[in-house]
């Protein structure tokens, strides 16, 4: 045992190291030149209000994301000259890359069939925005460049691949499908512990529900009942309660406010309760009820999956008023019983019921009223 | 002692229903009569072994309190961390008691347990209701079912804590404080049953209710299982563990629970009635009741008149 964990932290050290000494040498192509000045730790500036902003590339890091082999350009087409110019407004997710083909249709690669479907949902915005739309998520608010299973950095498994690279004779070739199919087998999607979290990353904001709120009331514009606490009404409900301890059978936001047919689709998707295309919304809701409640009826749907918070009582005053009266009548049973002992405990004390036992008697035979003459 | 018409009529009955003889009678009148009017004396001079003297449960009875404690004990700590979730506390118990993707399949078995430990308990109690009454042995006094003279017990034992009065009223085999403990439990037990039932079936519920109470009985429910499991946690650490365990004349602890018996003291002190029943059931019991009273001289006499215009009063 000892050996193996020696050796594993072994491989572990020489794997850090070989990764500090790696540096430099980059695995993906440069041939644009960027990394001439990315490379640097210390490039970046100070905007004009304040922000410190990093423009360093980390090569060692993008090397293993799933971007590597998309040349800079493809995503920052508006760089034609280098040095380049300030910046206006980056990178957006909906362009297409020229050098990556999409090997089942042959067009240029592109995220732009989920961008439109993430464009209509409620949370659509562009990239450059201003007012309240800024709140809203952009792509990168839930994703980043993602790493590659960790625990294949050193590459995949040789008993694997030494089957592929009989036909496909190219070792990076295997490596890259290697990596991009195993990481797509696994589960990639957020738990429900995740997407509770992310989801109430905006939607449990105080602030930023209030400023929304407002925005509305002044447009004239309908929100949902429970839009102002729906994370912490969430939190209330048994499903929000399993879910924040990791168990995943219980239902999270997404599966009843998107849909479920293809759940990549989906969960880019998600509109507000009054449009009619809403799995939550009222004509809909028996059906998203029945995703896990088979035998959920129109009945069933009265049941409020967002249960009142006590800090919004008018939400449901019933609930609210009982949630109260409940703590009074359980402070008040203690109270009384607790009351009791401690009336009784002190009543016979005068005849000398003491905490003890000695010669199988827990009474003080020594006390007043002369009752204990005969002993 | 001379003995007020109620103890009396319970002594009667009892020595109807063990179909005494006559030697017996006299012996069993002798006791009675050598008793010192003030009980104080009694429970302070016997002698008692503290892992039970006097039969007290049957060996069925005590089965269904464990099963019924530690189910109730093993719900409460698998479901408290889900319910407060938002406590110091909860995220540590949680983990203890193996997360929610374990905790749940315990928290169900034993509530199947538990459910199955009720009906035990109902079904046996039925069944000795039905055979004593059968037997025509039944005493509704003696029983838990509450009676005109628990609300009296309560109001007597009250004005002697108070000091008001010289002795505790003599208390029957259940006193009142018991049958208060037990019918808050007894109905503590179905609500959580039926809550717990609302939270593994709403489909069931929401298609037998009608449609404009539904929402109301589910909030009711949830609210219901919490309030009610952590009322009833506190109730048992607060008010039963310290009445049967901790307060003076029980501490350290009480056997009963594991024995089946209750010591002889506090069979005298909290339930007189029940001890007559044991004098006229038990000639051992007067056997040594006699020799106590007879080595240490106490009699009846010595209790003085005003302890009984104390009993006359209460």
């Amino acid at each position: 045992m000892i050996n193996k964990a020696f050796q594993f932290l072994l491989q572990i050290g020489l794997m850090l190291i070989a990764m500090m000494v790696s540096q430099s040498a980059f695995a993906f192509e440069d041939d644009e030149g960027c990394l001439l000045c990315h490379k640097y730790p210390k490039m970046g500036r100070i905007t004009e209000d304040g922000a410190r902003r990093s423009y360093y590339v980390m090569p060692h890091v993008f090397e293993k994301t799933v971007h590597r082999n998309v040349p800079c350009k493809d995503c920052h087409s508006y760089i034609d000259q280098l040095p380049h110019k300030e910046v206006k407004t980056g990178v957006t997710c909906n362009s297409e890359c020229h050098s990556v083909k999409n090997p089942a249709t042959g067009k240029n690669f592109s995220h732009k069939s989920i961008y439109d479907k993430y464009m209509q949902s409620s949370h659509g915005r562009d990239k450059v925005t201003n007012g309240h739309d800024q709140d809203k998520p952009y792509c990168v608010t839930c994703h980043t460049n993602p790493i590659y299973n960790p625990a294949e950095l050193d590459g995949p498994p040789e008993k694997v691949t030494q089957r592929c690279v009989v036909c496909h004779e190219d070792e990076k070739f295997v490596a890259n499908w290697y990596k991009h199919t195993s990481r797509r087998i696994k589960e990639v999607k957020r738990s429900p512990k995740e997407v509770m979290e992310l989801c109430s990353s905006c939607h449990g904001d105080k602030r930023l529900i209030e400023r929304h709120m407002q925005a509305a009331e002044k447009e004239g514009r309908e929100l949902g009942v429970k839009y102002p606490y729906a994370a912490e009404s969430y939190e209330q409900s048994f499903h929000g309660k399993v879910t924040r301890y990791g168990f995943t059978g219980a239902a999270s936001c997404l599966d009843c406010h998107a849909d479920n047919d293809n759940y990549y689709m989906n969960v880019h998707d998600i509109k507000p309760s009054r449009n009619p295309d809403s799995p939550v919304n009222e004509q809909n809701v028996v059906k998203t009820c029945q995703r896990c409640h088979t035998y959920a009826d129109d009945n069933y749907t009265k049941l409020d999956p967002h249960p009142t918070p006590m800090s919004h009582p008018e939400d449901n005053l019933f609930r609210y008023y009982a949630n109260v009266i409940y703590g009074w009548v359980g402070d008040v049973v203690i109270l009384l019983l607790v009351g009791l002992a401690a009336f009784e405990t002190f009543g016979r004390r005068r005849d000398g019921a003491g905490w003890r036992l000695r010669k199988g008697s827990s009474w003080w035979r020594r006390s007043k009223r002369g009752r204990d003459r005969k002993i | 002692m001379k003995l007020s018409e109620e103890a009396r009529k319970v002594v009667e009955q009892s020595m109807h229903l063990n179909a005494v003889d006559d030697v017996q009678r006299e012996e069993i009148e002798k006791v009675i009569e050598s008793m010192p009017d003030d009980r104080v004396l009694l429970y302070k001079n016997v002698v008692s072994n503290p892992i039970g003297d006097l039969q007290r449960y049957s060996i069925h009875i005590r089965i269904q309190h464990m099963l019924t404690f530690v189910t109730f004990l093993t719900l409460a700590f698998t479901g408290l961390p889900i319910a407060f979730f938002d406590h110091f506390w909860a995220e540590p118990l949680n983990t203890l008691v193996g997360g929610v993707d374990v905790s749940r399949i315990i928290h169900r078995t034993l509530a199947g347990i538990m459910i199955f430990s009720m009906i035990y308990h109902v079904w046996y109690l039925f069944w000795i209701a039905i055979r004593d009454i059968m037997l025509q042995r039944f005493e509704l006094q003696r029983s838990i079912i509450p009676t005109l003279k628990d609300i009296r017990d309560f109001k007597d034992d009250m004005l002697y804590f108070s000091g008001q009065r010289k002795q505790r009223p003599m208390m029957d085999k259940f006193m009142y404080k018991q049958k208060i403990h037990y019918f808050a439990a007894s109905f503590g037990n179905l609500v959580m049953v039926l809550s717990g039932s609302s939270f593994l079936f709403p489909e069931f519920w929401a298609a037998i209710l009608p449609s404009g109470s539904v929402s109301y009985f589910q909030e009711m429910m949830r609210l219901s299982h919490p309030h009610e499991a952590l009322l009833a946690l506190l109730v048992i650490a607060f008010w039963h563990w310290f009445n049967v365990h901790l307060a003076p004349g029980r501490f350290p602890m009480q056997w009963t629970f594991l024995t089946g018996k209750i010591t002889r003291e506090h069979q005298i002190e909290e339930h007189f009635l029940e001890y007559l029943r044991n004098l006229v059931e038990l000639p051992e019991e007067r056997a040594y009741l006699q020799n106590m009273l007879d080595a240490r001289e106490l009699s009846s006499e010595e209790g003085g008149d005003d302890m009984q215009t104390n009993e006359g009063s209460a």
